[in-house]
């Protein structure tokens, strides 16, 4: 059986928090690992954060942010749909140069790597005028039965 | 979120509590800006009760890497729970700042 969770967002710098914490609501309900909630949740607060602040210019007419939480079989998928100018934010984002020293470090930029890091995947595609970023993991195979 | 700071000479534990995410990451900043404006070059952050940060949280810590380090001293942090530790790993920090199991070790790093 598969269990669906969706909430439109708004575009406030505190709805990330309140998506994540709904996130970790939805994990527990559904009884994922930790370490699966924990990096999948880090990776979702990036990308929705980087869609609250870019994905709309000043004065947006009815800007529309849409979060759907999915586990379904084997798999756990978290699509962002929103409907701002089309944007890829995976495209052309430089891997930052972690070799650098603190003096050189620049300052920002490190959000879609740790998306791109903490979960399996991430895609992005545009479908029906909104941009959609989809990240997806597959879950861990349930305990085998110890006393067969 | 909560900073509780503790001074000694150019010396500061500043043991971070709660989240660190977008909504709150200017306040890290601002309250380790202060920190550093008072004098402390060495800083420690102590991440016993940090139960989150984000690329925001990171940024605020650069700031601080990058301030201490122009005074002469710099950021070492301490009790960092595994999670937080991969995402310092991930993101290279830990060739930024040396993590250390105590807060009396970190100062002693300096």
């Amino acid at each position: 059986m598969g269990s669906t969770v969706e909430t439109d967002v708004k575009l406030e710098d505190t709805e990330p928090r309140r998506v994540v914490a709904l996130f970790e609501q939805f994990a527990t309900e559904n009884g994922l690992s930790l370490r699966i909630a924990q990096r999948f949740e880090l990776a979702l607060d990036e990308v929705l954060t980087n869609v609250v602040s870019y994905a709309f210019p000043e004065g947006a007419q009815n800007p529309y942010i849409k979060v759907t939480m999915q586990v379904d079989g084997t798999w756990l998928t978290v699509r962002v749909q929103d409907n701002g100018p089309a944007f890829d934010p995976l495209h052309d984002a430089k891997e930052p140069d972690l070799s650098l020293d603190a003096d050189h470090r620049p300052i920002g930029g490190l959000g879609i790597f740790l998306a791109k890091t903490f979960v399996h995947t991430l895609t992005y595609d545009r479908v029906d005028g909104c941009n959609r970023l989809t990240l997806s993991q597959p879950l861990e195979a349930p305990p085998e039965n110890a006393n067969p | 979120m909560k900073v509780t700071t503790t001074h000694s000479g150019n010396t500061a534990v500043a043991a971070v509590n709660g989240r660190v995410d977008s909504a709150n990451a200017k306040d890290l900043d601002q309250e380790l800006t202060d920190i550093i404006d008072q004098g402390a070059s060495r800083l420690v952050v102590d991440c016993s009760e940090l139960s989150y940060i984000s690329s925001a949280g990171l940024r605020a810590l650069l700031v601080a890497i990058k301030k201490t380090n122009a005074a002469g001293g710099g950021v070492a942090m301490c009790r960092v729970p595994p999670h937080i530790r991969e995402v310092l790993e991930v993101s290279g920090f830990t060739r930024l700042t040396k993590v250390f199991d105590t807060p009396g070790e970190a100062e002693a790093s300096f």
